[in-house]
């Protein structure tokens, strides 16, 4: 099959690299190339795409009726890295990685999850080469406008998803804050799915902007912190009521750290992944396969604690076999006692 | 200087553990890893097979109801229901299919550990370990771990079990040439017993350097605010440089909770006018948190099957490195090791 070398590249990288390699590697790489080619060739057929689609539906249909996490995190890792490996600019990697995180999104407003929150920009990116900064601002606002507008057309997956922007926002210009205040206000009546991205954000500084607002408030108000509690600290953090716990946190491209994120959210009582896929490359299956096996984790703890008799569960599905629980009050009145010795009321 | 910090500290009870937080649901895996349902085979497809019927989660009934309300007619709510039975029906396919998957990648996992636990074995000779450590590139300049008291029924379990794991990490520490270790354990075992640790450690110290020789050390409960060294008699007259090792111990109270106290302490000092609101900036935090609690540590290994951090104070693991290995059920020497091998090698870039 021949393939313009073009769209080949394109695929599958430039193959400058390959005279470093030994001969077997060159061969096996070789092969992997021609593959990967042949696979990305058959997936763009028309068939192949509505079978994926159909295949990726009945997935989601079977683990909705399971477990389903409530808050599911990501540390979008590896956007720079992926486009190195691919020759792109740094820019395109950062739209390939938008890309994945709304794809992952439409996956989880179906599956049943209540809300997704993504680690967007931390407030150490500020180090970053300025050009960089600068075009990643441009795709976030570029994307803002994309996300709201899909929320509120009615025939889009992601139609009633509620959007919220979190984070140190006294960091960005004004511009961009009546920007985030738009969409919000746009968005603001979806119920059942909320993302939350976090923009420029890092969990120290959520903890401290906590701690300073509180003092403020209690300040303002007069009022005594004396009975002040870690669930109270909790709901005036900036994830609202799912800053408690997030059961799931996914980080990509393989380090092992939680880089001043989700601390307060995960440092307990929550499932952490560490994958080494770089986050562009994130996609379905391998988000499906973690949630699998969340899912499968979470209803054995569920069956071990709670105790279960598969004999209960067949006899209330046969109604005349069913131990009815009949309250005493709901009988006919028994008739009149009398005693033998003759006295009655 | 540090108001705040001894205000928090006489308003939490400087003499008091603390209550136990109870009502801990471990993450799934490492709950279910832990709890041993994978020592008997059957019992475990059972479990599979019949959690895969439970349904009595809220948000399952939630999902359920919004399913049922959408379609109409009688004949689409059947259907809908014999959809729903072939989806539980493929749901527990896909689940034993996973978990004969994950059997088979626990034995591995094991097998694993075992030939590692054979290739680094310190065999109680600190020479061992600073052999093994003058390999690495770099170490960390503080470790912390996360210990979990088993249950008394098992070898290795009790308390008795977590002062031997503990005093164990310390002797691999001092050996290692690292300064500063932080112990964690969830309901604050160590710290109650701080007495007998001590004399734990001491006799392990001696096991591995000789008992007339045993290296000094300080154990310190930054909650309580208190230190104690070697011996009972010299109490506070040695300098604190002269330590080979500082031991930290920490528990649950030191998270969340420690957070909550310092926020009330400093609205009070407020109210007070003794401090200024634009004053509390995210260094003061930091550094009255540092106080309360103890640095940042730079590597955090944990012993359990699966990851789980049980409450670490949250403030404090900002960009620790984590390890632990998977399935691994025991206090081991491989897994600090191959700890100290990961983070040797690991490059740190803040925002990079």
């Amino acid at each position: 099959m021949r393939i313009p070398k073009g769209i080949r590249n394109r695929l599958t990288g430039p193959r400058a690299e390959r005279s470093e390699l030994t001969r077997v590697e060159a061969c096996f790489k070789f092969i992997k190339d021609e593959l990967m080619v042949i696979l990305i060739w058959i997936a763009s057929i028309k068939l192949f795409v509505i079978l994926y689609r159909q295949l990726q539906n009945v997935l989601i249909g079977v683990v909705r009726v399971g477990p389903v996490p409530r808050h599911v995190s990501f540390i979008m890792d590896g956007n720079r890295r992926y486009a190195k490996g691919r020759g792109m600019s740094v820019k395109r990697g950062h739209e390939a990685g938008g890309l994945a995180l709304l794809n992952l999104c439409y996956a989880c407003k179906n599956i049943g999850i209540k809300c997704v929150s993504a680690y967007a920009f931390s407030i150490e990116n500020f180090n970053r080469p300025k050009e960089e900064v600068d075009n990643l601002y441009n795709m976030f606002a570029v994307k803002l406008d994309e996300f709201a507008q899909r929320a509120n057309s009615f025939k889009d997956p992601l139609y009633g998803a509620r959007i919220r922007i979190v984070g140190d926002h006294s960091l960005v210009s004004q511009e961009m804050r009546d920007k985030i205040k738009n969409v919000e206000k746009l968005t603001k009546d979806g119920a059942d799915f909320t993302l939350y991205i976090c923009f420029p954000y890092t969990s120290r500084n959520d903890i401290y902007h906590t701690v300073h607002d509180s003092i403020e408030k209690s300040l303002k108000e007069k009022s005594d912190l004396g009975k002040f509690t870690v669930s109270a600290f909790t709901e005036r953090m900036y994830l609202d009521d799912f800053s408690n716990k997030c059961d799931l946190l996914i980080r990509t491209s393989g380090h092992m750290r939680l880089s001043d994120y989700m601390l307060w959210q995960s440092h307990e009582n929550s499932d952490i992944q560490f994958t080494s896929t770089l986050w562009p490359d994130f996609g379905f299956i391998k988000f499906y396969l973690m949630l699998l096996r969340w899912s499968f984790f979470t209803s054995i703890q569920r069956y071990a604690d709670a105790g279960f008799s598969i004999r209960e569960k067949v006899i209330s599905f046969i109604p005349f076999l069913a131990n009815k629980k009949i309250a005493l009050d709901s009988l006919p009145t028994a008739p009149l006692a009398v005693s033998i010795t003759g006295e009655h009321d | 200087m540090n108001v705040i910090g001894e205000s928090v500290q006489t308003r939490s009870g400087r003499d008091e553990i603390g209550p136990v937080a109870s009502g801990r649901v471990p993450p799934p895996e490492a709950s279910v890893l832990r709890n041993g349902l994978t020592r008997s085979k059957a019992h475990m497809v059972q479990a599979v097979t019949k959690s895969v019927m439970l349904d009595d989660d809220q948000e399952m009934i939630e999902r359920k109801l919004k399913r049922l309300s959408q379609e109409k007619s009688l004949f689409d709510r059947k259907t809908s229901k014999i959809q729903f039975l072939m989806c539980k029906v493929l749901l527990m396919i896909m689940y034993l299919i996973y978990g004969f998957y994950r059997y088979f990648q626990y034995e591995y996992n094991r097998m694993k550990l075992k030939l590692l636990n054979i290739m680094y074995n310190p065999s109680n000779t600190p020479q061992l370990i600073r052999q093994d450590v003058n390999k690495l590139k770099k170490i960390p300049k503080r470790l912390a771990a996360i210990l979990e008291m088993k249950s008394a029924s098992y070898v290795g379990g009790g308390v008795k079990g977590l002062m031997n794991d503990g005093s164990e990490l310390v002797c691999w520490t001092v050996s290692a040439g690292i300064k500063h270790l932080i112990l964690y354990d969830y309901d604050g075992v160590l710290k109650n017993n701080v007495q007998d640790f001590r004399k734990e450690i001491r006799a392990k110290l001696g096991k591995y350097y000789g008992p007339s020789n045993v290296p000094k050390y300080a154990i310190r409960i930054p909650h309580l605010n208190k230190i104690y060294f070697n011996d009972e008699d010299d109490a506070t007259s040695n300098g604190k440089n002269k330590v080979a090792i500082e031991v930290s111990l920490l528990s649950n109270r030191d998270g969340r909770e420690t957070i909550v106290d310092l926020t009330r302490t400093m609205a009070d000092l407020c109210a007070a006018n003794e401090l200024k609101l634009s004053n509390i900036t995210m260094k003061l935090v930091d550094k009255e948190l540092t106080h309360l609690v103890g640095p940042e540590p730079d590597l955090l290994l944990y012993f359990g099957p699966a990851l789980d951090l049980q409450g670490f104070p949250p403030w404090h693991i900002r960009l620790t490195e984590l390890h632990w290995e998977e399935d691994n059920d025991d206090v081991v020497y491989s897994v600090f090791i191959r700890g100290l091998q990961k983070y040797s090698a690991c490059k740190i870039n803040v925002g990079k």
